[in-house]
């Protein structure tokens, strides 16, 4: 093979996943009624905002060879906290500060405290206990949305404080500033994973524990501040969800950890640990968006949407393969 | 519960059979069939007085009420109807009955926002996996079939998840622009409706809201301007109804077919296939009556007590 052949099958291969939004893009805005729209995509944008900050600290877990099944009700945790200390009705306590807007850093604090204390306990539990991470994480699925539901009572909180709103409500470019906070933790993040020495330290660790154990790197810590790290920033999408409704429910973002796993192994993490780019994720949280959206608009009912992101997810599974094979016989 | 009406209801449960010398012990499904189905055996073996159940699913269960049935427990099917089997009372506003309060409320403010029964209403539903919400769209859609100009859009928000109701809205405002009316099938749902509403420029009343069960973040809305319409369950009145008849049905007396006041609000009983049922008439909360402190949703429990049925 030409080198510059080699050069253009392995750009292909490495960003599969921006090719298949794209053309997943074209097909709909072709057949779909409505879908070309500039609307659509600034909405596509902005429904991938919660999602796609949850899936950065889940790859971030999975890259570095564990998992985490607690970011769903993490986030959810934290919406119901934004939502009971800052809305004014329900159960909401509607505290105000002087001035208006320090409502947005500390809510963002306590969500990010709550987020980063659960993380730091699944941590705990599976670096210093040695307990197996799918076995804490799922148990913490389940404790911290029992939490949710028994601090609201079953009840919710509404009319988030106006300062908050304001990030969903006012637009620049015709994209809500929510969205905008999604795309600034996917490019801090993915400089993070690229460039940094924690980001490689990730990676090698995701790729050979053992390996990176002996070259030195502090494996326990690399791997403790992934798990806070998944938990803060999967708190930081409770916020932003408990921003886009307006309050919290005690089922707010139930089901999202599936979709955030559907967007990860799209985008190209491998579940085994050491590959994958958080860039990829963004592309497999717009793909699941769009194609949300192309449902929505279509007519047809959901139960499609999990038929949809099933098979695309065994397509993400099966194209993975092939790229790994293509890329041995290019080795 | 997960919701402020099944939440509501365990409190008002618990307080009107207390009133009647009962104490009520409740056990949380999590909206899961096969937990409740479990949860069902169990309780079958402690042997309580009687059984309350608000089935997730409504033909699931119908064995499970058999089996507590044929074990001397009564069963009392409370906001979810059973017609599969036979219960020994019903307790209901009626899910279908729900969905034509809310077509007649479309067809009034329709009627008033465009000079006649024409335009686009988005029906956002639950989980379509809970006969609930699919018996209130059958309602609704069953009146408003006499409208052919009114263009219904039906989406369903998965596992009755707000924010996926927030992201049905924001779509179908780009794709019909023109949409009248959202009605939600529940309160906490038209909150991500209505925050969808205002992320994209619009103001209270641009496009009515309307919703159902009554929950007191719905009363919120309205008085806000934002909602035009709750569909209320009478939550008081249904849970008013089964200590009413508590002690009729713990000793397996007949209930006899006819009108009763419960809470002041005309319900009548009928014995159906099913068994005998009350059916309690939801009502339409609007601007006018939004402060009516008998709706569940203003948090004011009946001081009255309730009095058994001789």
């Amino acid at each position: 093979m030409q080198p510059n052949q080699r050069r253009s099958l392995e750009f292909a291969l490495d960003n599969l996943v921006w090719f298949m939004l794209l053309a997943v893009l074209v097909v709909f805005s072709l057949t779909v009624p409505n879908y070309f729209q500039l609307g659509i995509f600034a909405n596509i944008i902005e429904q991938s905002s919660v999602l796609g900050v949850m899936s950065i600290g889940l790859a971030l877990v999975i890259i570095a060879g564990h998992m985490d099944l607690s970011v769903e009700s993490v986030a959810a945790f934290s919406a119901m906290a934004t939502g009971i200390l800052f809305a004014s009705s329900g159960i909401g306590m509607g505290i105000t500060l002087t001035p208006g807007w320090l409502v947005v850093p500390v809510s963002i604090l306590v969500g990010l405290g709550v987020g980063a204390a659960i993380g730091a306990l699944n941590g705990f539990l599976v670096i210093k206990i040695k307990m197996n991470a799918f076995i804490v994480t799922l148990s913490s699925f389940i404790w911290v949305r029992g939490l949710v539901v028994a601090s609201s009572g079953g009840r919710s909180a509404q009319n988030l404080a106006d300062e908050l709103r304001f990030l969903a409500i006012q637009r620049v470019l015709g994209i809500p500033l929510t969205a905008y906070i999604a795309i600034v933790c996917f490019v801090g993040f993915s400089f993070m994973m690229a460039k940094t020495r924690f980001g490689r330290h990730l990676l090698m660790i995701g790729g050979n524990e053992n390996a990176a154990f002996r070259a030195g790197i502090k494996v326990d810590k690399v791997l403790m501040i992934a798990f806070i790290l998944s938990g803060a920033i999967a708190a930081l999408a409770g916020w932003l969800l408990a921003i886009r409704t307006s309050g919290a429910t005690a089922n707010l973002g139930a089901g999202m950890l599936f979709n955030a796993f559907a967007a990860v192994v799209i985008g190209g993490v491998s579940l085994k640990g050491g590959l994958g780019a958080l860039p990829g994720v963004y592309a497999g949280v717009l793909l699941l968006s769009s194609i949300n959206t192309a449902i929505n608009l279509m007519g047809l009912p959901a139960h499609y949407t999990q038929v949809i992101h099933g098979l695309l997810v065994l397509a993400a599974v099966l194209l993975d393969t092939l790229k790994q094979t293509i890329r041995k016989k290019l080795a | 519960m997960l919701d402020e009406f099944q939440t509501g209801s365990v409190s008002a449960l618990e307080m009107f059979l207390e009133q009647v010398g009962y104490d009520l012990t409740t056990l949380n499904a999590d909206n899961k069939t096969d937990l409740q189905q479990s949860q069902m055996n169990d309780v079958i073996a402690l042997a309580p007085k009687a059984i309350i159940l608000a089935a997730v699913d409504f033909n699931a269960l119908a064995p499970s009420v058999d089996a507590a049935r044929a074990a001397g427990i009564p069963v009392i099917e409370f906001d979810r109807q059973i017609s599969s089997t036979v219960s020994d009372f019903t307790s209901v506003a009626g899910t279908i009955e729900i969905g034509h309060v809310a077509a007649a409320e479309v067809e009034r403010l329709l009627t008033e926002k465009n000079g006649s029964v024409k335009g686009k209403v988005l029906q956002v539903l639950g989980d379509p996996g809970d006969p609930y919400t699919l018996d209130i769209q059958k309602g609704f859609e069953q009146k408003m079939a006499a409208f052919p100009e009114v263009t219904i859009i039906s989406q369903p928000a998965m596992m009755w998840e707000a924010s996926n109701a927030g992201t049905i809205v924001s779509d179908q405002l780009l794709a019909n622009p023109d949409i009248d009316i959202v009605f939600s099938h529940a309160a906490h749902l038209s909150v991500a409706a209505v925050a969808s509403l205002e992320a994209a420029g619009k103001q209270p009343g641009d496009v009515y809201v309307m919703s159902s069960n009554g929950a007191p973040v719905a009363l919120q809305m309205i008085r806000d301007g934002w909602m035009q319409v709750e569909v209320e369950q009478p939550l008081y009145a249904q849970a008013a109804a089964v200590a009413m008849f508590m002690d009729k049905i713990v000793a397996k007396e007949e209930i006899a077919p006819g009108e009763y006041d419960v809470l002041g609000l005309p319900s009548v009983v009928t014995n159906e296939a099913w068994g005998p049922t009350i059916k309690i008439p939801g009502a339409a909360i609007t601007p006018d009556n939004v402060d009516d402190p008998s709706f569940w949703g203003n948090l004011k429990p009946p001081a009255a007590p309730v009095t058994p049925v001789d």
